[in-house]
């Protein structure tokens, strides 16, 4: 984590360098990009509203080397145990999918009550991750890590995944990480 | 079906502003369930800079990214933006990680963590709060001066009490939102009008809510979480803690289950997280029957005795012998309050080796019968036995008992009389880790300023004795004249509400007589000429426009401040007391409602309302906790002796607070850890000190406790009515984790838990929801042409003409219709031929499928007895959306 401190929370993703050029058009000049409405595809659906922050472009696997419910381990915006994350692939779709049948997701690996590890706890047969261990909070991964049962006071933090060229990169974080202020050095002075 | 607030939607934030070293600090506790979680508020004017992300410069002192379990970890829902002093500012509201007890580190449930967005801020959904004093001109919600509205309502309300006397005014108010306003509530209801039409939130008359534990000898909240920890078993009746009063599973119960020291029975018909944990960690989910749970503790207790497994040893030492029982003229079972109102002899016994030839005869008692009524496997109830009785290597297991709602608001009386019966048995109810009480709902904000005149009850039984009033029936019967409603949801809150709406409509709305100005004198004609046709006047304070009370039938609405936005205080479920400091500004011109009652007392020429703040109303209410439960007469005796004032003495204590009751010992305050406590030795009483029995032994003539019996023909004729015939199932009801009380924060007003819950759900077992087509998903109704209302208010009456069958032999149990709408969620969490929903959802209230038929003995009602058709009307708009609602199990452990 950064040795710097933040001033003022407003103004700090400005300067973030990787603004996409779409969210750039969305949000005029702010980097902070909230995908309203039926924008892009089957997570920005009528009824909610995403607050989508985008990273740095990180590669995370081949779509081929994907295996059904074999969470795959990253960090991500940053390096750091606080960024882990993980990218599964679920049976149907869900919110924010990527792949076959939109069913690829990705969530920040850490609970958004007190940062329990919620590595190893993934259900494959509810498409859940949990109980984390310290005090049972379960995430439901088609609906954008809503909390199914538990204390997390937000939903479990979804990376965004984008496909190129049959390779899966991570390129945003929609919610705050757990133990976080912000998401990413980045975002401070 | 839809959301209020469909146009709010909850964003994922992605920063937090950092409190800077210099923000303005206060202590306070969750407003929402009895565990009562300290909370520390950070608050900064938006026009300074925000703390930095090392430890030293920041008021957390913390290095981000915060540690697991630290406590330290800011989430976007702890924060707001507020107006303080009359400028914004930021606040945060972290769970205090300086907790030694309840959210222990800063522990915290979903929705304690979520309670900065209870903070009005009119850029978030809190906009609609009241803020000002309103009349209902043609219809229509006018404003009007704090002033003119409470002069119609002394002008009405005077002449209410002239010309229909006492029985004609009542109020109808919350429990448990802090003492001040209680006190001031039943100062005004009890001391200046003096009328016995008042009943709190949640029962339709006064008086105890589980008087079954208070005739065996025991407090309801005798116990300390501790003692949930510390029980090696732990017997949870009718309640999951992890969903509705989250700290104690988590820092009590969890802890000790991981540790291998406990395991947990559970007795309710639906399995939430916290079953399934206790189940694979060694514990046992009883899924019985709603309503079964006499029943079940019988035949458990016979187990027991047929084994010589009971703790002979405390039955001798603690518990009533026959000449005890024969001593009293004070509250043992000779003369229970219950006793003296109708059943001589139906509960009493002499001594335990009269209750166990009482238990050894019940055909209920006997393990086929019982699993049979109850659903619950025999080797289950064996098990249950075994675990909470039988000696390993002669030492006894040490076992807890907790109840709450699933257990006495399903057969009130004997439900709880033989749940306390069981932990009498097994030795509990006065030591460490071996006590009987409530877990508890919501927190212990009643002070009552005098008691209830209960003489002046309408309700007469025959030997010229009286029940307390049934105020939802003496209302529906046109008895009521003017009502003031305070912080609660009457209709959606109490049973078989659409016969109590329909009432309150032809009372007020449908009447010939409305109000068509502003103007005071032309208000209080137009009202005047209402009640003299037979109608009401309804006042309603509240924070929020309230359906359909406040929105549809009320004359005047007031506007009520609260939580953050003054000092008050109370007590949790384990006695602690604290000062919930005010860290706001109120919005408009709302005020707390003991000012509210203090404005309209003063018109009303009542002395003794000139209380010019929260701490005046807190030290005078004092005296009246004396020799109570949560008695701090000390703290502001000691204030007092320290030039400090009560409410300042109290601060100090912090979020940890003290236990109540509080004795001055040595120059100091000290606290009650439990009461009951057979190891508690107390020194001579010093100063203001009250030491009474239930400190240190049972609470009943003796100091001993009470076995009593609990005959299943008292409530069977009802539940013989009420059981689901042919293809209908149960509906029962409760609260969950998610949502606190009616939902008026988190559901109505915090879009991040509309996300989750956007209507009402119907939990049903697989093999239901197959015989009738359902999937997760559907839209369902649930309805009913049998939701029995018990009628007849005033009447002297038989004993015998209170039960059920008697009531119906007099014509006055009428039948009424219900229709509720839910989503269903298909699970095998919830027990076959039962289904379950929220409780209180305005939208679609459970309680209309619920009897209004009390329990005869304790004038409890029987909630969770709900029974419907349930079929599939379509599907909702969320079965595929995969934004909104899960349908993912609770139970995954």
């Amino acid at each position: 984590m950064t040795e710097k401190s933040i001033k003022k929370i407003e103004p700090a993703m400005k300067a973030l360098p990787c603004l996409s050029r779409r969210s750039f058009l969305l949000a005029g000049t702010s980097a902070t990009v909230v995908l309203a409405v039926g924008c892009a595809g089957i997570s920005f659906r009528e009824g909610t509203a995403l607050k989508v922050v985008e990273y740095p472009r990180k590669r995370i696997a081949s779509l081929k080397g994907i295996q059904a419910h074999e969470p795959i381990h990253f960090s991500y915006p940053e390096e750091g145990a606080a960024y882990d994350s993980f990218l599964v692939q679920l049976d149907g779709a869900a919110a924010g999918g990527v792949g076959v049948d939109d069913s690829i997701v990705a969530f920040n690996g850490t609970c958004t009550h007190m940062g329990g590890p919620l590595s190893g706890q993934y259900r494959s047969e509810h498409a859940v991750v949990g109980p984390c261990p310290l005090h049972l909070t379960t995430f439901d991964l088609r609906k954008h890590g809503m909390v199914v049962s538990g204390h997390g006071t937000e939903t479990l933090p979804q990376v965004k995944l984008e496909i190129e060229n049959g390779e899966i990169y991570a390129t945003a974080v929609m919610g705050l990480i757990y133990g976080l202020d912000r998401n990413t050095v980045l975002e401070r002075d | 079906m839809s959301n209020e607030h469909d146009g709010d939607k909850y964003i994922r934030e992605d920063a937090v502003p950092l409190p800077p070293n210099d923000a303005d600090v206060f202590t306070t506790g969750c407003d929402y369930c009895v565990a009562g979680c300290g909370y520390k508020v950070f608050r900064w004017p938006v026009s300074d800079e925000n703390g930095g992300a090392k430890a030293s410069e920041n008021a957390l002192g913390v290095d981000i990214p915060a540690p697991t379990l630290s406590g330290n970890w800011i989430s976007p829902s702890m924060h707001n933006i507020v107006t303080a002093d009359g400028e914004k500012q930021h606040v945060i509201v972290l769970p205090d990680p300086g907790m030694r007890h309840i959210n222990k580190g800063g522990d915290h449930s979903i929705r304690g963590g979520c309670i900065a967005q209870k903070c009005y801020n009119p850029d978030t959904p809190t906009r609609d709060r009241l803020q000002y004093p309103r009349l209902r001109v043609n219809g229509k919600l006018e404003r009007i001066s704090w002033d003119d509205a409470t002069e119609i309502m002394a002008q009405v309300s005077r002449y209410v009490l002239d010309e229909f006397g006492v029985h004609a005014w009542g109020m109808k108010t919350f429990s448990y939102e802090f003492w001040e306003n209680t006190y001031a509530i039943t100062k005004l209801a009890f001391r200046s009008v003096k009328t016995p039409c008042y009943s709190p939130h949640n029962q339709p008359g006064p008086g105890g809510d589980a008087i079954g534990l208070r005739d065996v000898g025991i407090d309801k909240f005798s116990a300390s979480y501790d003692d949930w920890g510390s029980a090696r078993v732990l017997f949870c009746s009718g309640t999951d803690p992890y969903e509705t009063k989250t700290m104690i599973f988590n820092e009590y119960i969890k802890p000790a289950i991981d540790s291998g020291r406990q395991k947990v029975i559970y007795a309710l018909p639906r399995a939430t997280a916290g079953v399934a944990y206790a189940e694979k960690n060694g514990g046992l989910w009883l899924d019985l029957f709603p309503g079964t749970d006499t029943i079940l503790h019988m035949a458990i207790i016979r187990i027991i005795l047929e084994n010589a497994w009971e703790d002979d040893k405390f039955i001798a030492k603690y518990t009533n012998n026959k000449w005890d029982t024969d001593s009293s003229f004070g509250q043992g079972t000779q003369n229970t309050p219950s006793q003296w109102q109708t059943t001589w002899g139906t509960f009493r016994v002499k001594d335990f080796d009269d209750y166990k030839k009482w238990v050894l005869s019940q055909k209920w008692a006997e393990l086929d019968a019982a699993s049979k009524v109850t659903g619950v496997s025999k080797e289950k109830i064996l098990k249950a036995a075994e675990m909470l009785a039988k000696p390993v290597n002669e030492r006894r297991p040490k076992a807890s008992f907790g109840l709450e709602k699933g257990n006495y608001w399903s057969n009130n009386y004997t439900n709880s009389t033989s749940f306390a019966c069981l932990g009498l048995v097994c030795g509990a109810g006065n030591r460490p880790g071996q006590m009987i009480s409530s877990f508890g709902g919501h927190q212990r904000g009643e002070l009552s300023a005098g008691g209830h005149p209960g003489a002046e009850s309408p309700e007469k039984v025959n030997g010229g004795r009286t029940r307390p009033i049934d105020l939802d029936r003496w209302m529906v019967e046109g008895n009521l004249r003017f009502a003031w409603v305070i912080g609660t949801t009457w209709i959606q809150a109490m049973a078989g509400s659409v016969d109590l709406d329909n009432a309150f409509k032809r009372m007020t709305i449908e009447q010939a007589s409305q109000i068509t100005s502003t103007d005071v004198s032309s208000a209080v004609a137009a009202l005047k000429k209402r009640i003299d046709d037979g109608g009401m006047m309804v006042v309603n304070s509240d924070i929020y426009p309230v359906a359909p009370i406040g929105t549809e039938y009320s004359d005047i609405v007031l506007p009520a401040s609260g939580w953050g936005e003054h000092d008050f205080t109370r007590a949790n479920g384990e006695r602690r007391m604290r000062v919930f400091q005010g860290f706001y500004d109120a919005p408009g011109e709302s005020k707390p409602d003991w000012w509210a009652v203090a404005q309209f007392a003063q018109k009303m020429g009542f002395e003794g309302y000139e209380w010019k703040d929260s701490n005046e109303v807190f030290e005078e209410s004092a005296r009246f906790s004396r020799g109570g439960r949560t008695d701090f007469y000390p703290i502001v005796w000691k204030a007092k002796k320290d030039g400090k004032k009560g409410h300042d003495l109290l601060s100090a204590y912090g979020t940890n607070g003290i236990q109540g009751p509080v004795r001055y010992e040595y120059e100091g305050l000290v606290g009650t850890k439990r009461l009951h406590d057979s190891t508690l030795t107390v020194p001579t009483p010093q100063g203001p000190t009250v030491v009474t029995k239930a400190q240190y032994a049972f609470d009943s003539h003796t100091g001993k406790a009470n076995f009593i019996k609990s005959p299943w023909e008292i409530f069977g004729d009802f539940f013989d009515f009420i059981r689901p015939q042919g293809e209908e199932l149960w509906v029962t009801n409760g609260r969950i984790n998610e949502i606190w009380q009616s939902g008026f924060d988190d559901v109505l007003r915090r879009p991040y838990i509309t996300e989750r819950w956007p209507d009402n759900f119907l939990e049903i077992h697989p093999e239901d929801a197959a015989e009738r087509g359902i999937e997760s998903g559907d839209e369902v109704l649930c309805t009913s042409d049998r939701v029995p209302v018990q009628m007849g208010s005033g009447l002297v009456a038989e004993g015998s003409d209170l039960s059920f069958t008697g009531l119906q032999k007099k014509g006055l149990i009428k039948l009424t219709e219900a229709r509720v709408p839910a989503v269903a969620v298909v699970t095998p969490a919830i027990k076959k031929g039962v289904t379950f929903m929220n409780f209180l959802r305005k939208t679609a209230a459970a309680n209309a499928l619920v009897p209004r038929v009390p329990d005869p003995i304790s004038n409890r009602y029987r909630f969770k007895l709900g029974v419907a058709f349930v079929k599939k009307t379509g599907e909702s708009e969320y079965k595929n959306d995969l934004n909104r609602m899960s349908f993912a199990p609770r139970t995954i452990s």
